[in-house]
């Protein structure tokens, strides 16, 4: 059969590979309005921490933790339901790595910086450091993505190594 | 390297989108596949049953509460068969320029 197959034919099929595999990848990642809503959940902590009402504390906090831990687990049961991507193969140890590493440095920055601003005196510690975290988390998840992204894409078969 | 080996069953425009779909995939759920590929039901069970057949994929039903949900995945067969296939596309392009370039030389 492959005698019959044009040089032309065959560097569509494999187009046709590749576009696949991207739609499929795309599928699952993560879109760029989840960093923003965390970002601003993260702030609402830090602005109920400050005003050390024990009321607004009582409401935001549950409130904003629920709304980043369900938008979390519907993001990857949703992404989980639909497809699986092979991330052992597509994405490997380095992928895995990043993304637990970005958590990691979120979190010790909000909160080395809130510590360090409660150490200088700061009047809203809580607020100014999860306005940093969430900026790393805006600025950082999209890149995050886009590399990920960039190493699934290259991983994919069919792509000359 | 990847030994070439082109595979009129994987080669047929609906059965190349649905395995190329799956070979980047651990699983895939039936919806998913119908939506991306954009097949009606009948349609995307009927390629699915002959991938099965060919031994290229397993077929996993299964219940979510009360609703039955049916996943799709590339058998090892199947996976090998595709890896041969993109080899054998790759390799008619190779040579296809390499006698390209023999000619532009004479």
């Amino acid at each position: 059969m492959n005698e019959y197959v044009r040089p032309d034919e065959a560097a569509d099929s494999l187009a046709e590979v590749r576009r696949r595999q991207r739609q499929l990848i795309d599928a699952v990642l993560i879109p760029g309005w989840y960093w923003w809503v965390v970002a601003a959940a993260m702030i609402a902590i830090g602005l109920a921490t400050d005003t050390r009402r024990s009321v607004v504390l009582a409401i935001v906090i549950p409130v904003a933790v629920a709304v980043i831990a369900a938008l979390t687990g519907g993001m990857i049961f949703g992404a989980y339901r639909r497809a699986r991507v092979r991330s052992s193969e597509l994405l490997g140890a380095h992928g895995a790595l990043s993304i637990v590493g970005f958590v990691w440095l979120v979190v010790g920055l909000t909160l080395g910086s809130g510590f360090a601003l409660r150490a200088a005196g700061s009047s809203a510690p809580a607020t100014i450091a999860t306005v940093i975290g969430a900026a790393a988390l805006v600025i950082g998840g999209p890149v995050l993505g886009r590399w990920l992204r960039q190493t699934m894409l290259a991983n994919r078969a069919g792509i000359d190594r | 390297m990847t030994r070439a080996r082109f595979d009129e069953l994987i080669h047929a425009p609906t059965r190349l989108a649905i395995v190329s779909l799956l070979a980047a995939a651990d699983w895939a759920d039936f919806k998913f596949i119908r939506d991306e590929v954009r097949l009606s039901d009948s349609a995307l069970s009927k390629q699915l049953t002959t991938l099965e057949e060919a031994g290229y994929v397993d077929i996993r039903k299964a219940f979510v509460g009360k609703r039955p949900r049916t996943s799709a995945r590339l058998s090892r067969a199947g996976r090998a068969a595709f890896q041969m296939h993109v080899a054998a596309l790759q390799q008619i392009i190779e040579r296809s320029n390499s006698a390209a370039e023999l000619n532009t030389k004479r």
